[in-house]
């Protein structure tokens, strides 16, 4: 039964009717786990760029997003410069840093935006307790868990990958006939993609996990800058003091350099920022081994640390 | 107005459908953290309606919410949520909502914004979830509220919040755990208030948990008394308001020899300060008092029917199920 809550006045120029048809019991389809899966991704990009929250959230993600692709934008600037100066393929003869290169240099400013980023989207869950509302979902500590992962590393390959974009398009635009760069590098586009997986998903891993550890945003940032910006300086200047296997492992722990070196062996050649690492005297297979162990262990212990959130 | 009230669950996917049956079912339940007993042995089942759980902090209340919820395993026995085991059925918590009693709200989105991410999370398509979380909002009386951050909510709107999160996916049972804690006066007629509509007008049944008497007693047509893990009475909250009428009298003098013939005529008194109650308020115990009167010559000031608190009645029972166990 309806109830009249307001009626036009008569004669009035539309005389409709205004009914509070009362509370509607939900009759619709109920998509289960799969929707709850799909809502948890969508709101972790969201919350990842900024989006329906203030303006506040949106600085830190956009100005990193920005930075990166303004990077992307100053390679192709330069290489585009030194082409229309000396001449079509200038720029690569004078070693001036392409696509191989741009991973090892923006990798700081990208743990920086995963530092920044990450933790939004697990610890304030935890410390708002909100955590306890999905835990009453239909869905698992599983699919919260690789629904929030997923969201991060989503906006983490847009961040690394925008950039890759621009400086494709920055290069091939800059080539008097843009058609003969395609096909002279096309490899660069599957190495780009891989090689930026390859990073996005280590970075997503650690900081995920960090954030996992609390329930304070700032707490897991700083942890994180102090672990990929503050602790590289100082393995590199020890590993660099230390001769021998000690030095060596030394350089492995640089963590900014362990995805790194897979770029360099997705692209074959070593990038100038890791180029006299004593662990690059270690060989390919240990490296990749070495990322393959930075990535999967601590993707595990965070999944393992929600996955009995709701069985 | 009451509208049609569901007594099951309409939807038969998944194994859910339980029309006829009772909507939440504990079977010797036990509970045990380490040494410590949170709930021993208790036994009880919800259909429809209003039902209060009512206990002091740590007699069990939350402990068998969290098992009915799936979140904790019991020791032993079992506990079924719509017809299905609440340790296993994920996709039973798609019919189910909750309240916590404590935070759980995020402080940058709005209401609208968390509502329509709630319903989606439970299951609803997302335009579906947009329209649920506007009419739930609307519900609950955050309509013109419901595009603000919830961090600038005051704490009676942070409750309503909180309902309306547990309502927006239409579950077929809610359960809210203390949800007028921390309330004015004014917030928790509010809050009961909106309880009550849940189930009166929405059709959703309630599970309310409470330490407090008045609201269950206010609220609920049931109730279900945990003390120290143990159940110590549950039933229709009538029938125990019933068993507690009695009449207070008031005399000038006599008071001796007017309680002596009460008793004489095998009525039960009960002495107070300023006068006595008697037990019952049907006609012959009003016929005793009268003949009690006239031979004790006392002249009455005052005659009332009153109604004993039901906490009076609880902590009797609690007693003797204390007392029952030393023994």
């Amino acid at each position: 039964m309806s109830e009249a809550i307001a009626q036009a006045q008569p004669g009035s120029a539309h005389g409709g009717t205004v009914f509070d048809i009362g509370y509607q019991p939900y009759t619709g389809l109920r998509e289960g786990r799969s929707r709850g899966r799909r809502a948890i991704f969508k709101d972790g990009v969201r919350t990842a760029l900024g989006f329906g929250r203030g303006g506040r959230a949106k600085i830190l993600p956009w100005f990193c997003i920005v930075a990166l692709s303004a990077l992307g934008l100053v390679f192709a600037i330069v290489a585009a410069a030194a082409n229309a100066m000396a001449g079509p393929g200038a720029a690569e003869k004078a070693g001036i840093p392409s696509h191989s290169d741009f991973n090892g240099v923006a990798s700081i400013l990208v743990f920086v935006f995963a530092a920044v980023v990450a933790p939004d989207l697990l610890s304030p869950d935890k410390r708002n307790g909100v955590i306890n509302l999905y835990r009453v979902r239909p869905i698992t500590g599983t699919d919260y868990i690789v629904s929030r992962w997923a969201a991060f590393l989503s906006v983490m390959l847009i961040a690394i990958w925008l950039p890759q974009i621009v400086l494709f398009l920055g290069l091939s635009g800059s080539d008097p006939v843009p058609w003969d760069y395609l096909t002279k590098h096309w490899l660069d586009i599957p190495r780009s993609i891989l090689a930026g997986a390859a990073m996005a998903v280590y970075a997503t891993n650690l900081a995920m996990l960090a954030a996992s550890y609390t329930t304070r945003r700032a707490y897991a940032s700083v942890f994180l800058v102090g672990l990929f910006v503050i602790s590289a300086p100082f393995t590199i200047g020890i590993s660099q003091q230390i001769e021998g296997a000690a030095g060596i492992w030394m350089s492995m722990f640089t963590l900014t350099n362990i995805p790194v070196h897979v770029n360099d062996i997705i692209f074959g050649k070593v990038s100038e920022i890791a180029d006299r690492a004593p662990a690059l005297k270690l060989g390919s297979a240990v490296l990749v081994a070495w990322y393959f162990a930075w990535t999967i262990i601590p993707g595990l212990i965070l999944w393992s640390r929600y996955r009995k959130l709701a069985s | 107005m009451r509208r049609g009230v569901r007594t099951g669950v309409r939807e038969a996917k998944g194994g859910i459908m339980t029309t006829g049956q009772p909507l939440l079912e504990i079977e010797h339940l036990t509970k045990q953290y380490g040494k410590v007993v949170a709930l021993n042995d208790v036994s009880f089942r919800i259909t429809d309606g209003i039902t209060g759980i009512l206990g002091e902090n740590g007699a069990g209340k939350s402990t068998a919410i969290k098992i009915l919820l799936g979140l904790v395993r019991p020791t032993s026995g079992s506990a079924r949520v719509l017809g299905q085991d609440a340790s296993h059925s994920v996709v039973v918590r798609g019919r189910v909502g909750y309240m916590p009693e404590h935070d759980c709200l995020p402080t940058a989105v709005s209401a609208a914004e968390f509502l329509t991410h709630m319903a989606e999370v439970s299951g609803l398509p997302p335009a579906m979830a947009r329209t649920r979380a506007a009419d739930t909002l609307r519900h609950v009386g955050l309509f013109e509220e419901r595009y603000r951050a919830i961090g600038g909510y005051s704490t009676g709107m942070k409750q309503r919040v909180k309902l309306g999160q547990a309502l927006v996916h239409d579950p077929a049972f809610v359960m809210l755990d203390e949800p007028t804690a921390g309330l004015d006066p004014a917030g928790r007629e509010d809050m009961l208030t909106l309880i009550r509509k849940t189930h009166r007008e929405f059709g959703i049944s309630v599970l309310f948990s409470s330490h407090l008497m008045a609201d269950i007693e206010r609220t609920c047509d049931r109730i279900i008394v945990l003390q120290a893990g143990r159940l110590v009475q549950s039933g229709e909250v009538e029938q125990f308001t019933k068993e507690t009428e009695t009449v207070f009298i008031e005399v000038d003098s006599n008071r001796e020899a007017l309680m002596a013939a009460l008793e004489k005529r095998g009525v039960v008194v009960t002495i107070e300060r300023s006068g006595f109650t008697i037990q019952g308020r049907d006609e012959t115990v009003y016929d005793h008092v009268r003949d009690a009167l006239v031979e004790a010559h006392a002249p009455l000031r005052r005659m009332a029917p009153r109604r004993r608190a039901l906490t009076e009645l609880f902590e009797r029972d609690g007693e003797r199920a204390l007392d029952g166990e030393a023994a």
